[in-house]
């Protein structure tokens, strides 16, 4: 009963938020609000008893790519936006019903997912410790090739930003 | 019946959240016209499907799925930082980051 | 030496020449040029010899040696190879075109040695050989149609060379569509012929057409008779008759050897060589036959009036030139087959000759072509006078000259033939008076008489190389009568000569029945025509040397006469008046009122249909990112859909 009020409340939040990340012409506060969702986001992988995950996913986003965001609109010096949704009404529309259509779609194939089993509060094989063994063993590869990815990812902002003399150049 | 289906917070109930900010960070793509607002869209699309991860990944005691999430959110940090070094970028060029300014990308 | 090698080296000599001189044609050595294209067509003309020694070594009823290169075309049932045939007529045909073809050259080396493009003239002058070749060795219509298009195109090159000049360029351009009037005839004759026959190889057309002819008289729109007229239409554009004869003269445009090679010599006598080649065809059609003399009659007689009138050197030697193909066809027509190919023979080496000699005149006279400021050029130029007057003594047929031989036959057939008539006979005879009228005139008026050589030219005799061919041209245009010298004459000449050139084509020729008559006969109309070119040679002698106010008062005396034949009867302004012009305003109204206002309508209506669906889907392409996007959304929404509820 407590779960089920603390899921609705959260994901009540998290859909305002959102939806204020959308329609928020300043994009300060859209990124404001992204925070928020991502807040949100780490509390839903509380609940599913995935700690680790929340924990990081508050770290990397809301302390990291959050700030970086912030950090980009505010050198931008950006305000308030005259013009804040694409043109066309029909084109917006379309957007709309898209988007209505495909959440009609994603929540109806649902229900195609089989019976699910209970979900299991401080089950023995859902510890960070196995978290780790996956990452560092069957993972390996993968997680030394995404280490390759982030330098060449950091070399490579840095290079794009460079591009004419740097930031600050005429 | 009804309600207790309601009360009980099953898998569905988390891929429910997940389809909706999933769709609301897709329509943040679709209609911004700013790139940076854009790319929180993205960013929003990311968690969605990190939702639906972890959620399997609970519900069917696998851990692979939190494994897949890592992977998932290393991703979206090196695609923020592109997005937002190409940001910087286009705002160099054309002093405003409507996407509009990509329109010349046409033929 | 194998016989495709000799024909393949006949036929590629004049090609080597045209590529040679044709890939530098920006040169100017002239010397050069005309060196290897003479070398060229030497190289053919002794191929051509060695074939026809070869030929007379073979037994009489199968003289024809037959060349088979390869497959051209195969389709479904319609055969066409690249073979090539060498036999009592096109043995001729070959010796004539690279014996001439060969001093022509010679004499163009000199003749040309002032213009700026010797390269170029020397290239087409070969390229005109090769496909006069290909015209006249083809064993098949479809080979001697591509010759025939060959020989008009470098026709046109030729008349157009000095393309400088506007009035030139028309007369090329002329020569071209009159032409390509003819060879539509030409073509839907072969298709005829086709349609009927179901092969376009001579050999089996002729024996086809013998055998059809044996069950019947034909009727007007038999496939063969239509395929005749047909032909003859071709034959009529090529050699210059009735009435597309109109390009002929204005075709002097070209350099003066291009006149003498393309427009006497060769290419137009390609109708009568045509007819001839397929005489059996033509002898199953005896109404077409009967077109064919009448047409050649009055070609013959209405050129020979208008050359009476004419004051430019080569515009008279065209209108003779039409005169004398007019016999050829009179000749055809009345089934004289042999002595049309024997006075193409002899008219190729006089007119040739006549030709080259106008030209070694207007050489020296430095490019003046008006026989009113000429006169008293015996002098001046003995050797090109001497020539000019056996070649004079040849066309207006004096007995013993090659002219002679060759025009008396062709009369005496059209008097004495079932296909001729009288009545042919008096226009042929009448013809042959003004073409000594003429050509007495042009005499009198070039070399003989005073000098009315304006001030500041000099004539002077031309150099060798121009004087050989002349020099060549005139013996043979004496001697070469003597190959055909008619049965009549034989018998009172000591030796008896044979007809050696009637005895050499009548194996391959159809010939046509003779109504018997006396000797007497034939002695007394020879006498008639002799009389007539007397009579109206003295005159034209009396006219322009002794009493020159003559003319003057026949002029007076018919204005109205003298003016129609003096424009040519009008007949240019006929055809702009009549055909041309018309055919330019109908072609302007279906333009204005058709074109613009209905067909382009319609297209107007089909393209912007398409532009304006183009322009719809267009529109998604507008280089807007998150409409790109929007289209990504929609195409998973549509495949997610297709596989839940699919």
């Amino acid at each position: 009963m407590e779960a089920a009020i603390v899921f609705y409340g959260l994901s009540f939040f998290m859909t305002v938020l959102s939806l204020g990340v959308l329609f928020n012409p300043n994009p300060i506060m859209s990124a404001l609000y992204l925070v928020l969702t991502m807040i949100g986001v780490s509390l839903v992988f509380f609940m599913l008893d995935a700690g680790f995950l929340a924990g990081v996913q508050l770290i990397v986003y809301a302390g990291a790519v959050l700030v970086l965001f912030v950090m980009v609109i505010m050198l931008f010096d950006l305000k308030r936006e005259v013009y804040t949704f694409s043109r066309g009404f029909f084109t917006r529309l379309l957007k709309v019903f898209t988007g209505v259509v495909f959440l009609i779609i994603l929540v109806k194939s649902f229900f195609l997912v089989p019976e699910t089993k209970e979900l299991l509060n401080s089950s023995t094989q859902m510890t960070t410790k196995n978290l780790a063994g996956l990452l560092f063993t069957e993972y390996i590869f993968v997680f030394e090739l995404l280490g390759l990815l982030l330098l060449a990812v950091a070399i490579g902002a840095v290079a794009l930003s460079r591009i004419k003399g740097g930031t600050h150049a005429e | 019946m009804l309600s207790s289906e309601l009360l009980h917070i099953g898998l569905n109930h988390y891929l429910g959240l997940s389809a909706v900010i999933f769709v609301i960070g897709m329509l943040t793509v679709l209609l911004r016209r700013n790139l940076i607002v854009m790319l929180m869209g993205v960013e929003l699309m990311l968690n969605a499907v990190n939702i639906t991860f972890v959620a399997f990944s609970s519900f069917n005691q696998n851990m692979n799925g939190q494994v897949m999430v890592f992977f998932v959110m290393a991703i979206a940090a090196a695609e923020a930082a592109v997005g937002l070094a190409l940001a910087v970028t286009i705002f160099k060029h054309y002093k405003e980051i409507d996407i509009s300014a990509f329109e010349q990308l046409k033929s | 030496m194998n016989d495709s090698f000799l024909f393949a080296v006949l036929l590629l000599a004049p090609i080597f020449g045209f590529l040679f001189n044709g890939l530098r044609f920006k040169n100017k050595n002239y010397k050069l040029a005309g060196a290897v294209a003479s070398v060229a067509i030497g190289v053919s003309f002794i191929c051509s010899v060695v074939l026809v020694i070869k030929l007379v070594a073979m037994p009489e009823a199968s003289r024809a040696i037959h060349v088979h290169f390869y497959n051209w075309i195969e389709v479904a049932g319609f055969n066409a190879n690249a073979a090539f045939v060498v036999d009592q007529i096109s043995a001729i045909m070959i010796l004539v075109i690279t014996g001439v073809g060969l001093l022509i050259h010679i004499f163009s080396i000199g003749y040309m040695s002032h213009d700026d493009r010797p390269s170029k003239y020397f290239a087409y002058l070969n390229l005109f050989i090769f496909n006069m070749l290909l015209l006249v060795l083809g064993d098949n219509l479809l080979i001697m149609f591509v010759g025939w298009e060959g020989v008009g195109l470098c026709s046109y090159l030729l008349i157009g060379f000095w393309f400088t000049d506007q009035e030139k360029a028309a007369a090329g351009m002329k020569a071209f569509i009159v032409n390509r009037i003819g060879d539509a005839g030409f073509l839907l004759g072969i298709f005829f012929l086709y349609v009927q026959f179901s092969t376009i190889e001579f050999s089996s057309l002729n024996t086809l057409a013998t055998d059809l002819a044996a069950s019947g008289p034909l009727g007007w729109s038999h496939p063969l008779v239509l395929a005749c007229i047909c032909l003859f239409v071709g034959a009529c554009g090529k050699s210059a008759q009735i009435p597309l004869y109109v390009w002929l003269p204005d075709a002097m445009a070209g350099p003066t050897p291009v006149s003498a090679l393309i427009h006497a010599a060769t290419m137009v006598t390609a109708g009568v060589y045509m007819i001839v080649r397929l005489s059996f065809v033509y002898m199953a059609a005896p109404q077409v036959m009967t077109i064919i003399a009448v047409v050649g009659g009055l070609t013959a007689f209405f050129a020979a009036t208008i050359g009476m009138t004419q004051w430019d050197i080569k515009k008279i030697l065209a209108y003779s030139t039409v005169s004398q193909l007019g016999y050829m066809f009179l000749g055809v027509g009345v089934g004289a087959f042999m002595p049309a190919m024997f006075h193409l023979m002899t008219h190729a080496f006089f007119k040739a000759l006549m030709f080259l000699g106008s030209g070694s005149v207007i050489h020296a006279m430095g490019e003046e072509q008006d026989i009113r400021k000429m006169g008293a050029l015996k002098k001046a130029m003995p050797i090109t006078s001497a020539t000019f007057t056996l070649g004079w003594l040849a066309i207006i047929g004096v007995p013993g000259f090659s002219g002679f031989f060759s025009k008396d036959e062709i009369l005496w057939f059209t008097y004495a033939s079932t296909q001729g008539s009288k009545w042919l006979w008096v226009v042929g005879v009448l013809g042959a008076g003004m073409t000594a009228f003429y050509m007495t005139r042009l005499m009198c008026l070039v070399f003989w008489g005073k000098s009315r050589v304006p001030e500041g030219t000099h004539p002077h005799e031309s150099p060798a190389s121009m004087t050989f061919p002349l020099i060549v041209l005139g013996v043979l245009s004496v001697v070469g009568g003597w190959i055909g010298i008619p049965h009549v004459i034989s018998a009172i000449l000591p030796g008896h000569p044979p007809n050696i050139l009637g005895h050499w084509l009548e194996p391959a020729l159809a010939t046509a029945n003779l109504i018997t008559t006396s000797a007497v006969v034939e002695w007394s109309l020879m006498g008639i025509s002799v009389s007539v070119v007397a009579i109206s040679g003295y005159f034209a002698y009396t006219a322009y040397i002794v009493k020159t106010d003559i003319p003057e008062k026949c002029v007076k005396a018919f204005p109205r006469l003298h003016g129609l034949v003096l424009n040519k009867y009008l007949i240019d302004e006929l055809y702009f008046g009549r055909i041309i012009n018309p055919l330019i305003d109908i072609s302007k109204g279906l333009w204005v009122y058709v074109d613009v206002n209905f067909v382009d309508k319609l297209t107007y209506i089909a393209s912007d249909f398409v532009k304006s669906i183009g322009r719809l889907f267009g529109s998604l392409q507008n280089g807007n990112l998150q409409q790109y996007a929007m289209y990504i959304a929609i195409g998973v929404v549509v495949m997610l859909s297709f596989i839940l509820m699919g």
